[in-house]
């Protein structure tokens, strides 16, 4: 009963989920939305789990003295300082403390933290665009002509190194593309039928 | 064909749909076929992976090194347009963690959607309970980090820097932010598994890994990490279709060159 109750439910909104995507019925409409309400509703529990699995680890953390915990601390402050600013204001997530602490504080860190990824980038190029095989060779000379044919100064090194730049990226690499969002789409498909059938039980043993 | 629309119009079904419930039905009928072949003992030959080859020795590796395991299960969480991306990720983690709980290995496994929290914990504790050592699971071994994707970027960094990872695994949904835990995994010299489904994430697991799984390559983790039948035949059958694909863009091509 443990194994085949979780399955035929999941099982069950699953089918009326997609029986309500490919046909238009009032009464499956209604029934498909009150699911995905469900899924929303579950998800706000799985965020509360989430904030007591968080105060959890780094209360241990910081009782243990282990490593960084003074940083855990700080976690600890601004976590209790947005929950609170939001709790106690009519505002909710729109309350002043609130909007300063994500205005002043975590876009900020977030927009330079991103902008690291442009140095990121040229270090992780310089180490695998070493022409290693055949295949990284023709990957360098792709990112060269790629590089190469943005830049103002390409057609003044070849007349025709902007038009192969743009063939290199509408015609090999939007075919590759194409094809990595079919195999995807493949991969995708069977996931979801091998969960729909019962092969796949990722809820229940 | 004006006859058809008409009988899917009445039976409330919009063409585009149609199309997308007999390309399931498809899928269907080639799944349960191909299901029935491995089990009656048909084993298809599957073409060497070496991202999943290594990442059967990463645990041993781990435990050699007397060092941890660090799992990322993307940024993404389920429920959404990534969840296949997800499922995926769970199933390495579920090998990683059976084998983690053989040789009494301590995982970290890491978490960006509330969502996916509880059910990385309970994939863990089943892979404890089938062992039968069900008090050595401990649901802080899966952290929650943040749901924001920078966030949880940054707190991944964290654990590669402060954690003593020696192997690291990152299989899910991911966006650009994959570059930063795994250039900062790079420069560790941590051994680096990635995968990913999203073409414009596809470069920063090709660069920053030691092997990358890239696209659908993902989706076959239960077919060549358990030799699951219902995996091995689900791979069957997505060869079919994807044949049955490149026959219809084929003769589509054809059709609309010569005749129309």
């Amino acid at each position: 009963m443990k194994r085949v109750l979780p399955a035929a439910i999941a099982m069950a909104a699953g089918f009326l989920v997609l029986v309500d995507f490919f046909f238009d019925n009032l009464y499956l409409n209604a029934l498909g939305v009150t699911l995905i309400n469900w899924v929303v509703i579950i998800a706000a529990f799985a965020l509360i789990l989430g904030f007591l699995n968080i105060l959890t680890f780094h209360l241990r953390k910081i009782f243990q003295r282990q490593e960084g915990w003074p940083y855990s601390i700080a976690l600890l402050v601004v976590a209790g300082t947005v929950l609170f600013g939001g709790l106690t204001s009519a505002q909710g997530y729109r309350a002043p403390l609130v909007r300063t602490v994500f205005d002043y504080v975590q876009t900020p860190l977030q927009a330079s933290l991103f902008s690291l990824l442009a140095f990121y980038i040229a270090s992780a190029g310089y180490r695998a665009f070493r022409a290693r095989n055949f295949e990284t060779f023709l990957l360098v000379v792709a990112c060269l002509v790629v590089l190469v044919g943005q830049a103002p100064l390409a057609r003044y090194l070849w007349e025709q190194l902007p038009a192969l730049k743009d063939w290199v990226l509408e015609v090999p690499s939007t075919a590759g593309a194409r094809g990595i969002v079919i195999g995807v789409a493949l991969g995708s498909l069977a996931t979801g039928v091998r969960v729909l059938v019962g092969f796949d039980r990722p809820y229940s043993e | 064909m004006e006859v058809l629309l008409n009988l899917l119009e009445a039976s409330g079904i919009e063409p585009l749909a149609a199309l997308m419930l007999v390309v399931l039905l498809v899928f269907l009928s080639f799944l349960l076929f191909a299901d029935r072949r491995v089990r009656l003992g048909f084993r298809p030959t599957l073409r060497p992976l070496p991202g999943f080859a290594l990442l059967d020795g990463f645990v041993g590796q781990a435990v050699e090194a007397g060092r941890t395991l660090h799992v990322s299960m993307g940024t993404k969480g389920i429920g959404g347009a990534s969840t296949a991306d997800t499922m995926a990720g769970l199933m390495a983690l579920e090998r990683l963690a059976e084998q983690a709980v053989a040789t009494g290995l301590k995982l970290v496994v890491t978490v960006s959607d509330p969502s996916l929290l509880p059910v990385a914990q309970d994939t863990l504790r089943r892979a404890y309970e089938r062992r039968g050592y069900p008090q050595g699971y401990d649901p802080e071994h899966v952290r929650y980090i943040a749901p924001n994707a920078i966030a949880y970027a940054t707190g991944v960094m964290g654990v590669l820097e402060r954690e003593d990872v020696v192997a690291n695994a990152m299989i899910g949904g991911f966006g650009d932010e994959f570059l930063l835990m795994g250039e900062n995994g790079a420069r560790k010299g941590v051994q680096q598994i990635g995968g990913a489904s999203s073409p414009e994430t596809l470069p920063f697991v090709y660069v920053s890994m030691d092997e990358a799984l890239l696209g659908e390559e993902i989706y076959a983790g239960g077919a060549y990490l358990s030799s699951k039948p219902s995996h091995l035949g689900s791979l069957l059958a997505q060869d079919w279709l994807r044949s049955a694909i490149i026959l219809a863009i084929i003769l589509g091509v054809l059709i609309r060159t010569f005749i129309l």
